[in-house]
């Protein structure tokens, strides 16, 4: 037998009776593996939000007027949707005060049968010249530029087209290519894309089937020069060219925040509703124990323990059966999280991987909420029967 | 100053309204060392004003003064540590953790008690042993019978080398041959150590082996 301590007296009180401790082990799991898949669901859609929009390297997004959400759901995630305004609109963007460089690019689907072979597919060209976007992970993957008539996948692409290998000829709007390499995981809805170079887009405007037509181009990323806030220089941009709207990098998903922040709420109340619900089974359960036990109490207090002791006794249940509540509740709590994932279309379209400090926080934070509810539900009995005279309890049989 | 000194010690009971009188107002002075029995009739107060000077109940108005100190104006802090260490009680009511083996009940006031070394299993069954149960060191309550369990009682009372044994008829369900070996053993600690020793008790044998007897009724000290 170990020593008699504190330690030892309050396990041996845990063991009591099983059941009863288990219902509260259940309960504080309950609780605690809800709050996980909700902070894990919230912090997931709206850090990958985060990274994709920093992943762009762009400070503002200018689209035509009216596309704004056309282009965010093609940039965050890869719904296939083409938005058009004529290549003159670089030269007026060009002329705003504050833009430091600036690229364009030119989106469109293919339809398989009709243009190409390959699975539907969002096609981006970019111009190789300006571009500061498509560059930096071209250079990662292929290490060259790409030729006419060349075309590299988006790392969701390769899966999708079924190839993830090099060297496969494609027909897209009438016109063979190559494709000859996958991009990195950028964790954009550009993963979902197949990149080239917009020399192409001649030919492809030559075959007559797509919509797209000369002169046409879908977005111009910009880089803001150091010392001008973004938010003002798209208010004059928007203000100066009417034909576009424009997205700061700050706003970008603003759409699904909107939705997250509603999410949120019912997360919050059913959470809120839960832990109340939680610390009231505690407190009821503490109540009945504190009745229970309270000749024992009494003896110990006449054997000389101090109040202390007894809230310390008792802290030391409570505590290991908030501990172990919550971390049964914390391993459910993100194994249910990874489950759901897949069913949730808002976090399918978008990656939504948490990394290892957010997993570790987030059960960091479980682990204190659900042992803080336990031991709030439980010091108010315990205070009350700390301060029983000890002769009248122990004369209770 | 004399070393235990109880003065005016009163202790009303009010149950709904109706008042008792369990202590009236009771002087008494108790030297270091003495053995003292206290016999009376059931009710006459004997468990409240043991229970009193143990700390464990408050009186209504009187003082109790341990070296000078009067113990019923500490805090819960110094009460418990005046408790712990310097009482040793045998309460009148069945009194042990049924969650805890008789070695454990005996090392349970240890725990409280962070002050001195906390006394290991072996002072334990030193002492169960010493009140005759040593074999039944890792039983627990409910496999002891009543006299068996008064024994652990004892044994616990004893751990933290009290200097007052406040013991409220103790030896009550004992055979009289374990009566008088108990018996034996409070000589053996009053003689040996200097403990001093209030005894509660029906037996007015029992009674008559302590230095100084007194007789309690209605709540008074008379005369025997
Ligand atoms: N909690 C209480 N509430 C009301 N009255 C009480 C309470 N405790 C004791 N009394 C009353 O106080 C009186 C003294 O009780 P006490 O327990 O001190 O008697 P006692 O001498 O120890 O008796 P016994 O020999 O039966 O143990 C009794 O008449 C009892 O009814
Ligand atoms: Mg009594």
């Amino acid at each position: 037998m170990a020593q008699l301590s504190f330690f030892s007296v309050a396990l041996k009180n845990l063991k009591r009776k099983t059941f009863r401790t288990g219902v509260l082990v259940f309960a504080i799991a309950l609780l605690v593996s809800l709050l996980i898949f909700a902070i894990s669901f919230t912090v997931s859609v709206a850090s990958s939000l985060k990274k994709s929009s920093e992943r762009l390297g762009a400070d503002l997004v200018v689209v035509p007027v009216g596309a704004r959400g056309f282009a965010e759901e093609f940039l965050l995630e890869s719904k296939n949707t083409s938005f058009y305004m004529p290549i003159s609109i670089n030269e007026k963007v060009k002329k705003i005060e504050g833009i430091e460089a600036m690229t364009h690019q030119t989106y469109l689907s293919s339809i398989s049968g009709l243009c190409c072979d390959i699975m539907p597919t969002r096609i981006v060209a970019f111009n190789p010249a300006t571009d500061f976007i498509i560059n930096p992970w071209l250079q990662k993957s292929l290490g060259r530029p790409l030729q006419l008539g060349e075309a590299i996948a988006g790392f969701g692409t390769s899966e999708n087209l079924g190839l993830g290998l090099l060297d496969i000829e494609a027909t897209i709007f009438d016109n063979r290519f190559s494709i000859v390499g996958v991009l990195e995981e950028t964790g954009t809805g550009l993963d979902h894309a197949l990149f080239m170079t917009e020399e192409n887009l001649k030919n492809i405007i030559k075959s007559g089937k797509s919509p797209l037509k000369e002169g046409n181009i879908s977005i111009i990323f910009t880089k803001i020069k150091k010392g001008y806030d973004p938010d003002y220089v798209g208010r004059v941009l928007e203000g100066e060219i009417p034909e576009v709207d424009v997205i700061a990098r700050s706003d970008m998903g603003e759409k699904f925040l909107n939705t997250l922040a509603d999410i949120n709420k019912i997360f919050l109340l059913t959470t809120f509703l839960a832990s109340v619900l939680t610390t009231f089974l505690v407190w009821a359960i503490f109540s009945a124990i504190a009745n229970e036990r309270s000749k024992e109490i009494g003896i110990m207090r006449a054997l000389g323990a101090k109040e202390s002791h007894i809230v310390h006794l008792y802290l030391v249940e409570v505590t290991v059966l908030g501990l172990l509540g919550s971390t049964i509740g914390v391993l459910a709590g993100t194994y249910l999280s990874a489950l759901l994932t897949g069913s949730f279309s808002l976090l399918k379209n978008i990656s939504a991987g948490l990394s290892g400090g957010q997993q570790a926080t987030i059960a960091l934070i479980g682990l204190l909420v659900g042992t803080t509810i336990c031991i709030t539900g439980a010091m108010m009995p315990i205070n009350r029967i700390k301060k029983m005279e000890p002769l009248l309890v122990i004369k209770e049989e | 100053m004399s070393f235990l000194h109880i003065e005016n010690l009163t202790k009303t009971y009010t149950v709904h309204d109706t008042s008792f009188v369990g202590v009236d107002n009771i002087s008494l002075t108790i030297n270091k060392g003495e053995f003292l029995s206290i016999v009376g009739h059931s009710g006459s107060g004997k468990t409240t004003l043991i229970s009193i000077i143990g700390g464990i109940l408050k009186p209504t108005t009187g003082r109790v003064l341990l070296e000078g100190t009067d113990i019923c104006t500490l805090d819960d802090n110094r009460l418990s540590e005046y408790r712990v260490n310097r009482i040793g009680f045998m309460f009148q009511f069945a009194s042990l953790l049924p969650i805890l083996t008789a070695k454990e009940n005996v090392l349970l006031p240890g725990i409280f008690n962070p002050g001195k070394n906390m006394p290991d299993e072996k002072a334990a069954v030193d002492l169960l042993e010493m009140v005759g149960i040593g074999e039944k060191a890792d039983s627990y309550p409910s496999q002891l019978s009543g006299g068996q369990q008064r024994r652990v009682a004892i044994a616990r009372a004893l751990l933290n080398k009290p200097d007052i044994i406040l013991a409220d008829e103790p030896t009550g369900d004992l055979d009289e041959e374990t009566e008088a070996e108990i018996m034996n053993l409070f000589e053996k600690i009053n003689q040996k150590h200097g403990v001093t020793i209030i005894l509660i008790t029906h037996n007015l044998n029992l009674a008559g082996k302590a230095q100084k007897k007194l007789r309690m009724s209605k709540g008074r000290l008379v005369d025997i």
